[in-house]
C-alpha cells in the first residue's frame, strides 16, 4: 500500500461484504418460498423479500465501486484522499439511509408521508428522506475523488472512472421525477436502472478491470489504454439506445422496438471486448503475479459478464423474442447471470486483489478465496441453467399454450428445488469468501522442491 | 486514384442508379445492379475519401464486410 | 529467475497501427454500418411480409430529391477529403473555405430531405401510417441527426484547423456519406 488514505476502502469493502451477506441470505429465503411458496408469507411477503434481495445488491455493488475508487485513485493520481473525514461521512449517511429503507420498507412506516414514507415505484420505493441522503453522499463522493484526481496524475483509468461514477449519480435524480402517466414513470425508471447497469456501471466496470490488468498482469498502460477507449465508445454506443428493449411494452410508441433490439443485440460487443481484454492482457502479460486469486475474479468476471450480460440477454433481447418470454424465468435466468458475472465478480476480484494489500497480509496465495470463487461461479451457473430450463417451459406453456399462471408454476417446481440447491452453494461459496478475506493471518502455500526425473 | 478521380466516379455511378430506376428495369437484375452500384460507392468512399486504400488488410476486410451485407440485402429483397 | 525474453507479442507492431486515421473514428464507422445494416436488414425482411404495401408507400418518397441528394453527399465528402490535404499543406484558408463549402451542401441536403418530411407530414403519414414509414422515418431520421451532428463536428474541426482534428471530422462526415449510399438504394429503388 502506497497511500494512507487507502485504507477508506478497508471500511467500504466490509459493508459491502456485510450487506451481500444479507443479500444472499435474502436470495435463500425467495428460492425457499418458491419451493414451497406460504414460507414467511406472514411475516416477509415475497415482494418485501425481493425489494431487499436486489436493493441490498445494489446498493453493496455501489459500496464496492466507491471502495475501489478509495483504493485506487490514490494510487493512479500519486495523491492522498482530499479528505478522509468526507469519505467517512458518506460511508455514514449511506449505512444510515440503507437501514432507513430496511426499516420502512419492512414495517410499512410512515405511510403515506411526504417525505417519510416509502414511494411505492419498484426499486426507487425509498422514501425521499434517503433519496436526499442518497445524493448528499454522491455528490460528497464526487467532490472527494474529483479534487483528488483534479489535484493529481490524471489518467485513462481515472477518467473513466469518474465519468462513469459523475453520469451515474445524474442519472439517479430521475429517481425524484415521478410523472402521474404510468408510461412515462417506466420510461424515466429505466433511466436509472438501464442505463447504471448497461452504461454507466460498464464504464466503471472497464476502469476496474483495465486497473486488475495493469497490476496483474503488467501489460503496458497505453495497450490498456487503447483498449479501454474502445471498450468504453462501444458500451456507450450500444447501451444508451438500448435501453429501448425496456420500452417495448411500456405504452410507448412502436419504433422502440426496433431502436431496442438493433441497440440493445450490440450490447455485447463490450462484453465481448472485455473479455477478449482480459485474456489477451493475460497471454501478453510479463508479470507472473502471485495473487492468483484476484486474477481468477477477474478473468471469471469477463467471461461470466459476457455470457450472462451478452448471451443471455441477447437470448430475450429481441422484440419477437420478448414478446413471449417477458418476465418469464428467462429474465430471472439472465438477470442473475449478468450481475453476478459482471458486477459481484469484478467488486469480489477488486477486493481480492486489494485487501491482503491493505491488511499487510502480501504475498498471499487465496487459496480458500479460489475455492470460493468455483463454488459460488458454479453454483450460480448452475442457477442459469435451471432458471432458463425453467423459463423456456414457462413460456411454451404459460405463452404459448395459454395456461394459467399458478397452474404453471405448479410444473416448474422440480426447477425451483435444483435452483435452491445452487443458491444453496453460492451463499456457502459467499461465505467462504468473506472468511478468506478477513480471518486468516497466513495462508501461503509454496510448491514443494521440484524433483527432476532421474 | 485521387480524391478527384474517386469523386468523379461517385458522380458516375449515382447517375447510373438514377437511370437504372429510370429505366423501368425491375426484379432480380434491377435488384442486383442496384445493390453492386451501392458496393462500389461504398468501396470508393472507404478506400479514397477515408483513405483505407494505403491499408490493404484493412480494405480487405471491409470488402468482406460490404460483400455479405449486400449478398444478404439481395436475398431478403429477392425474397419479397 | 528466468530472463526476460526479448521478444514479446506486444512489442510487434499492431495491425492497428496501419488504420489511417483516429482508432475511434473506425470504431464509431464500424458501430454505425452494424446498426444501419441491421436496421436496412430487419426493413427487408419484413418488406418480405407485404411487398404490394412497400411498393406502394415507396411512392411517397421523394425519389429524384433523394437521388439529388446522393449528389450532394458525395460532392460534399469530397470537398472535405480535398480539405483533410489542404490541412496537411498547411493551408489554413483553403480548409476553412472547403469544409464551409462541404457544409453548405450537408445544410442542401438537409432542405431537400426536410421538403420531403413536409410532404409526407401534410399526407398525414406518421411512423404508424405502415412498417415502411416507420423504418423510412427512423433510417432517415437517424441519418439526418448524423448530418446535422457532421455539420457542427466539421465547424468545429474547421475552427481547431490541426490536420489530426480535420482528418477525424471529415471520416465522421465520409461516414455519414458512406450510410447513404447504401441507405438510398435499399429505401429509395428497391
Amino acid at each position: 500500500m502506497k497511500y494512507k488514505t487507502q485504507k477508506i476502502a478497508i471500511a467500504y469493502f466490509a459493508v459491502a461484504l456485510a450487506l451481500f451477506t444479507v443479500q444472499v441470505t435474502l436470495g435463500l429465503i425467495l428460492g425457499w418460498i418458491y419451493v414451497s411458496p406460504n414460507f414467511l408469507s406472514e411475516i416477509l411477503p415475497f415482494n418485501i423479500g425481493r425489494m431487499l434481495h436486489t436493493n441490498s445488491l445494489v446498493v453493496w455493488l455501489l459500496l464496492g465501486f466507491f471502495g475501489a475508487a478509495y483504493y485506487l485513485v490514490p494510487e493512479e493520481s500519486e495523491r492522498e484522499i482530499h479528505s478522509t473525514k468526507l469519505a467517512y461521512l458518506q460511508l455514514i449517511i449511506l449505512v444510515v439511509g440503507t437501514a432507513g429503507v430496511v426499516v420502512t420498507y419492512l414495517f410499512n412506516l410512515f405511510d403515506g408521508n411526504f417525505l417519510l414514507g416509502n414511494e411505492g415505484r419498484e426499486f426507487i420505493e425509498q422514501p425521499r428522506w434517503v433519496k436526499a441522503g442518497i445524493v448528499v453522499a454522491a455528490l460528497i463522493f464526487l467532490y472527494n475523488i474529483s479534487l483528488t484526481v483534479l489535484a493529481g496524475k490524471k489518467t485513462a483509468i481515472t477518467n473513466i472512472l469518474l465519468l462513469g461514477l459523475w453520469l451515474l449519480s445524474l442519472l439517479f435524480l430521475f429517481a425524484f421525477y415521478n410523472p402521474a402517466n404510468l408510461a412515462l414513470d417506466k420510461q424515466y425508471w429505466w433511466f436509472i436502472v438501464h442505463l447504471w447497469v448497461e452504461a454507466t456501471w460498464e464504464l466503471v466496470m472497464a476502469s476496474i478491470l483495465a486497473f486488475l490488468m495493469l497490476k496483474l498482469t503488467g501489460v503496458d498502460r497505453e495497450v490498456i489504454e487503447k483498449w479501454l477507449y474502445v471498450i468504453v465508445a462501444t458500451a456507450l454506443f450500444s447501451g444508451i439506445l438500448g435501453t429501448g428493449h425496456h420500452y417495448y411494452w411500456i405504452g410507448t410508441p412502436g419504433y422502440w422496438q426496433w431502436i431496442g433490439s438493433i441497440f440493445s443485440t450490440l450490447e455485447i460487443v463490450p462484453f465481448f471486448g472485455m473479455m477478449a481484454f482480459a485474456f489477451v492482457m493475460v497471454w501478453k502479460g510479463r508479470r507472473d503475479h502471485p495473487n492468483k486469486a484476484a486474477m481468477l475474479w477477474a478473468l471469471g468476471c469477463a467471461t461470466l459478464a459476457f455470457f450472462g450480460a451478452g448471451v443471455w440477454g441477447f437470448l430475450h433481447t429481441l422484440h419477437g423474442v420478448n414478446y413471449y418470454t417477458h418476465g418469464t424465468q428467462i429474465t430471472a435466468a439472465h438477470g442473475h447471470l449478468a450481475f453476478f458475472g459482471a458486477y459481484v465478480s469484478l467488486n469480489l476480484a477488486i477486493i481480492s486483489y486489494a485487501m491482503p494489500i491493505l491488511r499487510g497480509r502480501d504475498p498471499y496465495n487465496q487459496v480458500l478465496n479460489m475455492a470460493s470463487f468455483w463454488l459460488m461461479s458454479g453454483g450460480m451457473v448452475f442457477m442459469t441453467f435451471t432458471l432458463t430450463f425453467a423459463g423456456t417451459v414457462q413460456t411454451h406453456l404459460q405463452r404459448v399454450n395459454g395456461q394459467a399462471y399458478m397452474d404453471v408454476q405448479d410444473q416448474l417446481w422440480i426447477f425451483y428445488a435444483m435452483r435452491f440447491g445452487s443458491g444453496v452453494a453460492v451463499v456457502l461459496g459467499a461465505l467462504l469468501f468473506i472468511y478468506a478475506m478477513a480471518f486468516p493471518r497466513r495462508e501461503v502455500i509454496e510448491p514443494g522442491p521440484a524433483v527432476a526425473a532421474e | 486514384m485521387t480524391v478527384t478521380t474517386a469523386w468523379a466516379l461517385l458522380i458516375a455511378l449515382s447517375a447510373a442508379s438514377t437511370l437504372l430506376a429510370a429505366s423501368g428495369l425491375q426484379g432480380a437484375a434491377f435488384t442486383v445492379a442496384v445493390l453492386v452500384l451501392a458496393g462500389w460507392k461504398s468501396r470508393l468512399i472507404l478506400g479514397r475519401y477515408l483513405g483505407l486504400a494505403v491499408a490493404p488488410v484493412w480494405q480487405r476486410g471491409f470488402d468482406w464486410i460490404l460483400a455479405l451485407v449486400l449478398i444478404l440485402f439481395a436475398v431478403l429483397a429477392l425474397a419479397a | 529467475m528466468t530472463a526476460p525474453t526479448p521478444t514479446r507479442p506486444q512489442d510487434q507492431p499492431s495491425v492497428l497501427d496501419s488504420l489511417p486515421g483516429e482508432l475511434m473514428m473506425w470504431v464509431l464507422i464500424l458501430s454505425e454500418l452494424a446498426v444501419f445494416g441491421a436496421g436496412l436488414a430487419a426493413f427487408l425482411a419484413v418488406r418480405i411480409t407485404d411487398p404490394a404495401g412497400f411498393a406502394e408507400a415507396q411512392t411517397h418518397l421523394h425519389r429524384t430529391g433523394a437521388g439529388i441528394n446522393t449528389v450532394v453527399l458525395v460532392t460534399s465528402g469530397w470537398l472535405a477529403a480535398l480539405a483533410v490535404q489542404a490541412a496537411e499543406a498547411g493551408r489554413k484558408v483553403r480548409l476553412r473555405g472547403l469544409l464551409a463549402l462541404a457544409s453548405a451542401l450537408g445544410v442542401v441536403f438537409l432542405v431537400l430531405k426536410g421538403s420531403e418530411y413536409a410532404d409526407l407530414a401534410r399526407a398525414g403519414i406518421g411512423f404508424e401510417t405502415h412498417a415502411f414509414f416507420t423504418f423510412s422515418y427512423l433510417l432517415t431520421g437517424f441519418h439526418a441527426a448524423h448530418v446535422i451532428a457532421g455539420i457542427l463536428l466539421l465547424g468545429l474541426v474547421g475552427a481547431l484547423a490541426t490536420p489530426r482534428a480535420v482528418e477525424t471530422g471529415a471520416a465522421f462526415w465520409h461516414m455519414v456519406d458512406l450510410v447513404w449510399v447504401l441507405l438510398f438504394p435499399v429505401v429509395y429503388l428497391l
